[in-house]
């Protein structure tokens, strides 16, 4: 979609999230209520279908449409599998099945797929216990196959993440999948693509933990003062405001990057930095943030912790800083030293 | 909530940026075997007016510029290119770097006709070699506070008082000085001039001020009735607060911020093998992930620039970041090295490096701008001063 349709969508959705996605919905989820107003809502805007083209009954934008619709959601804590579903659909369309309705989630893990029955265990698969079916990739390169397992045929043990969202292990026992097809994404592109999206994710709620730090130190007063006018704290919240920086410059150019290299394997190399970036950063963002508001923003009554918690989560999800800087070190190691700065501008692994 | 988005929209450096990009690389491959410095890894901080002049000739010095000043009439992106190389590929780029960045930059706005022609060319030749004559013994970070006096005779300025941290003023041609042309100390903001100082006047006296590693960059320029002609004042008598601002927009966005000790992380790739342990592979690649970050957010910024806007607050964080990105970088490569180098002998090489680069480390967090100044000004933007 041109960047005057994105904008346009992506203000509706910040007004839609803020009207309807508030406190009480967030707290709900994590009391094991499923908020089914909310979805039907989502999915009545055509959002889980943002990526899918509209011949196939989707809204027909990019990936990047997509990435910027989650970063967006991402700053509003959308206790649902939007995210998810999403990623989901465009894996399944560009795989040449044809999205349908409800939550999904992604199990992406070590699968085995003979004919359409799958094989194997997932752990900690987001929203696993809510979705109605689940979207998996199997096999690597050009015999990379996108399955679809109706969650009846699955077993789900509930593992809820520390977010309080319905995580759970995923369990295939030669289940019968209700569509398999040959997929240009292969299972490890699959996987950086759940990572890519999770940066965003992180981008959207790091900017909020920001604009919530800042205006709490506006408005809360000590000493005859607000304490945004002490020294100590203008030096926290600039430097909080670094790394917030960082992660949605990092989250950005990743996205633009997977976009325009094109589904299949773009942006690979920037993917893995934006996410260990993303994932590094994620504790100093909570410290300082949480440092700056005091005991109010360590009580389950402040929304803070939605964001802050989901950090923590998101980071580990989709492959922690610790798993994208091995691959990415290990990659730089066996190209050489004098391969570094060619491999840093060109933001790819050195071939 | 209504605090200033911080944006870093993802920019493409263009085609033309991309294709001298390899141009440079030739020539620095070709280039830096034949030059001896004193560093055995350069950085921007490096002199070599040898080097400087190989540069000059292929035009790369002022490559912004106008033609009629000896420029090459291209982008600010391309400029970009040309530094970030520099940085990448560790050339002695010392002699040039403060004329390129922001002396010649200063001329061509604010400067004199006369004084353009005069100047401008020798410098894109790599010939003509700057010092910044800001900070003084009682003015640092309060630089409006400047006391140096530039009192007005026939045909020119007496001046008297003296400027520290002047980098290179034993080896540069120039120096821009801030002085006060009017006014009293306590003004602040008015009355303060910028005027141009070749460094051979008569009343000029350069001392060597020595860094904690030995090495003279540093020097006291002292003015003792320093005859100043008219001609070297450099835009309006009094104007010079509004230009020295301008001046350090140029000294923060640069890539220098978070490149200077690139050499850190290339060797470290060197000292620990082509196949790391999987412990080491992932801490190397969390500090390739924050320099590639850097990197988009400055190139981010360049691209923001060249689009019309001046993104102050992001410039700000880049140098934040990125100058304690290199403050890091050697700290969490010693200890790597320590554990993971493939052979005794390049670990305790690669020790010494980091060591060295340890030891001018702290420099990062004060040049231009110390970490706690910006971080002021990233909280003016943020709304909370």
């Amino acid at each position: 979609m041109d960047r005057e349709t994105r904008d346009m969508l992506l203000e509706t959705a910040d007004r839609f999230f803020t009207e309807r996605c508030g406190r009480e919905v967030v707290n709900g989820v994590e009391k094991g209520v499923w908020p089914a107003d909310l979805w039907k809502e989502i999915e009545e805007m055509g959002l889980p279908l943002i990526a899918v083209d509209e011949d196939e009954g989707g809204v027909g934008g990019t990936l990047a449409d997509m990435l910027a619709l989650l970063r967006m959601a991402g700053s509003h804590a959308v206790p649902v599998p939007l995210a998810e579903t999403a990623l989901g659909n465009l894996l399944v369309a560009n795989a040449g099945g044809r999205p349908a309705t409800g939550p999904s989630a992604v199990a992406l893990g070590t699968l085995t797929l003979d004919g359409n029955r799958v094989s194997g265990t997932v752990a900690r698969v987001p929203f696993a216990s809510v979705a109605d079916r689940f979207v998996t990739v199997a096999g690597t390169g050009k015999g990379a196959k996108v399955a679809v397992v109706a969650a009846a045929n699955a077993t789900v043990a509930d593992t809820p993440s520390h977010a309080g969202e319905p995580y759970g292990t995923v369990s295939f026992d030669n289940a019968v999948c209700e569509y398999v097809g040959a997929s240009s994404v292969d299972a490890g592109r699959a996987y950086e693509l759940a990572a890519l999206v999770r940066a965003m994710q992180m981008a959207g709620a790091a900017d909020k933990v920001l604009a919530t730090a800042v205006e709490y130190c506006k408005q809360r007063a000590q000493f005859g003062r607000p304490i945004s006018t002490f020294q100590a704290i203008q030096q926290m919240l600039s430097e909080l405001a670094s790394y917030v920086a960082a992660t949605i410059a990092s989250a950005e150019a990743a996205s633009r990057d997977a976009d325009e290299g094109g589904l299949a394997t773009g942006g690979s190399f920037s993917i893995a930095a934006a996410k260990s970036q993303a994932s590094d950063f994620a504790q100093r963002i909570a410290a300082i943030s949480h440092q700056s508001m005091g005991a109010m923003g360590f009580t389950h009554e402040h929304i803070l912790h939605h964001y802050t918690r989901r950090l923590w989560v998101w980071r580990r999800d989709f492959g922690s800083e610790t798993f994208w800087g091995e691959k990415i070190g290990a990659a730089c190691a066996k190209a050489g030293p004098d391969a570094l700065w060619p491999s840093l501008t060109a933001s790819r692994y050195a071939a | 909530m209504s605090i200033p988005k911080l944006e870093f929209p993802p920019f493409h450096l263009p085609p033309e940026a991309e294709a001298l990009r390899e141009e440079v690389r030739a020539f620095l491959k070709e280039t830096l075997p034949r030059i001896e410095t004193e560093d055995r890894f350069a950085s921007w901080n490096t002199p070599s007016p040898e080097f400087s002049r190989e540069l000059g000739r292929k035009g790369w010095i002022g490559i912004t510029w106008p033609k009629k000043y000896g420029g090459s009439e291209r982008s600010f992106l391309e400029r970009y290119v040309v530094t970030e190389e520099l940085l990448g590929n560790s050339a002695p780029a010392g002699s040039h770097w403060v004329a390129d960045r922001q002396s010649g930059p200063l001329l061509l706005r604010f400067g004199s006709e006369e004084q353009r022609q005069a100047i401008l060319p020798r410098i894109t030749r790599g010939e003509c070699f700057f010092s910044i004559g800001m900070s003084e013994p009682d003015s640092g970070s309060d630089l409006a506070s400047v006391r140096t006096r530039a009192e007005a005779v026939p045909g020119g300025f007496r001046v008297n008082g003296t400027k520290v941290w002047t980098s290179g003023a034993h080896r540069n041609h120039y120096c821009i000085a801030l002085v006060r042309t009017s006014g009293q100390h306590g003004d602040r903001h008015k009355g303060l001039s910028q005027i141009l100082v070749d460094l051979k006047t008569p009343g000029v006296t350069i001392r060597p001020i020595i860094n904690l590693a030995g090495r003279h960059d540093w020097n006291e320029v002292t003015f003792s009735d320093a005859f100043i002609p008219e001609s070297c004042l450099i835009g309006n008598e009094g104007d010079g607060w509004l230009q020295v601002t301008s001046e350090l927009a140029f000294e923060r966005s640069g890539p220098e911020r978070f490149m200077q000790n690139f050499y850190v992380l290339r060797e470290l790739v060197r000292v620990l093998g082509r196949q790391p342990a999987k412990r080491a592979a992932s801490v190397l690649g969390r500090l390739v992930a924050r320099l590639w970050t850097l990197r988009q957010m400055s190139v981010a910024v360049a691209g923001m620039m060249q689009g019309g806007k001046s993104p102050a607050i992001e410039a700000s964080l880049v140098k934040d970041l990125g100058t304690i990105y290199q403050q890091d970088l050697p700290e969490v490569a010693r200890a790597l090295a320590e554990s993971d180098a493939t052979t005794e002998e390049d670990m305790a090489d690669f020790l010494d490096i980091a060591q060295y680069a340890t030891m001018m480390a702290p420099s990062y967090t004060i040049q231009g701008g110390t970490t706690q100044v910006l971080r002021g000004i990233v909280a003016r933007g943020l709304g909370l001063r």
